[in-house]
């Protein structure tokens, strides 16, 4: 995970809150982390491929969804409906899309998929062998963490999608055969 | 959602279990979903961007899981632990990896993102605007569900942060 991949997400989240919320937002501490992480309620996936690739995710809880797209579209949410995914999904498109034109000037051009969102606490989302990058962002409507598993990819993966199974190196001790 | 974009996950996905585990498949009706759905214990998540752009999953049981690694591997896996977790992103992989040449060949060109392993039943998963075929595949070892929410590219998406509002006629 480089460092270099951090600053163009978070400039671009504080410029989406600033425009869609008028609100600043204060970043809290950065972790690496490398094993699965047990989701927040809303999680919104994004997938970049290009120059560097790997998967970008935006958590959350529902209250801070719903203060998210209440403040965004004016008006009150009394559920985590269709309206309210969809506007906190384009929240993480928008942030994303930004940070790649970011990205793109700092000389990695990606592009990214459409958003997935994934509702439910407790389960677990692993990026395998991709390490994420942990920012929590906070402002009044509550903390949004964003996380980003990204690397620089592979020459040959640029061109080539299919990749053969690598027989595994080395097996772990933890596992009971 | 394009029924052209079925063919070629299905074609991969025979190719790819016969391959590596062995195992026969049957293919059961297949479903057009919009709204989200329920996770099984282990869905892979894999997304294409490209010509053709959107999102892949593949779920499962443990079980079924825990079988497909045994077959792979060839050795018995009996707990969803680090190595048996890669194998199944990486069966993903080379499934969604597969059919994206196939796709390549019939016209539409895609890059493939790094696998996501989402574990755990009862989330909600969401592809928003997007519906998915839902295509059931059935094994002596259990049940593995494809969703496929794919639609051809709309080039709105990364050029939307850089959409700038059109000048008003008439103002110099």
């Amino acid at each position: 995970m480089n460092v270099a991949f951090l600053n163009p997400f978070v400039e671009a989240a504080r410029d989406v809150f600033l425009a869609e919320t008028q609100l600043d937002v204060i970043r809290g501490d950065i972790s690496l982390e490398t094993s699965a992480f047990t989701a927040d309620d809303v999680t919104v996936l994004i997938s970049l491929v290009g120059d560097v690739r790997g998967v970008v995710m935006l958590g959350m809880s529902v209250e801070t969804g719903l203060a998210l797209v209440e403040r965004m579209m004016s008006q009150s949410f009394a559920t985590f409906d269709r309206l309210a995914q969809s506007g906190v999904a384009e929240l993480g498109n928008v942030i994303t899309g930004r940070a790649s034109v970011k990205l793109e000037e700092a000389g990695f051009e990606a592009d990214i998929s459409p958003p997935t969102m994934v509702r439910g606490k407790g389960v677990t989302v692993s990026s395998l062998e991709f390490q994420r990058l942990k920012v929590p962002l906070m402002n009044d409507l509550g903390e949004i963490n964003i996380q980003l598993a990204l690397e620089v990819s592979p020459i040959e993966s640029k061109t080539e999608n299919h990749i053969p199974i690598v027989a595994p190196e080395t097996s772990d001790p933890n596992r009971s055969a | 959602m394009n029924v052209k974009f079925l063919n070629p996950f299905i074609d991969a996905v025979f190719e790819v279990l016969n391959a590596e585990t062995k195992l026969e498949m049957e293919r059961g009706a297949l479903s057009l979903e919009s709204d989200s759905f329920v996770t099984a214990d282990v869905t892979v998540l894999i997304s294409l961007v490209g010509q053709v752009e959107g999102s892949v999953f593949y779920g499962m049981s443990t079980s079924m899981a825990l079988g497909l690694v045994t077959r792979m591997m060839g050795e018995p896996y009996t707990q969803f632990d680090s190595l048996a977790q890669s194998g199944i992103a990486e069966l993903g992989n080379v499934i969604t990896g597969r059919a994206s040449i196939k796709l390549a060949e019939a016209g539409y060109e895609s890059t493939i993102s790094p696998p996501t392993l989402i574990e755990g039943s009862d989330a909600a998963i969401s592809t928003l605007d997007r519906p998915r075929l839902v295509v059931p595949l059935e094994s002596e070892l259990g049940d593995l569900k494809i969703h496929l929410a794919l639609r051809e590219r709309l080039d709105v998406h990364k050029t939307a942060a850089e959409l700038r509002t059109p000048a008003a006629p008439g103002l110099a």
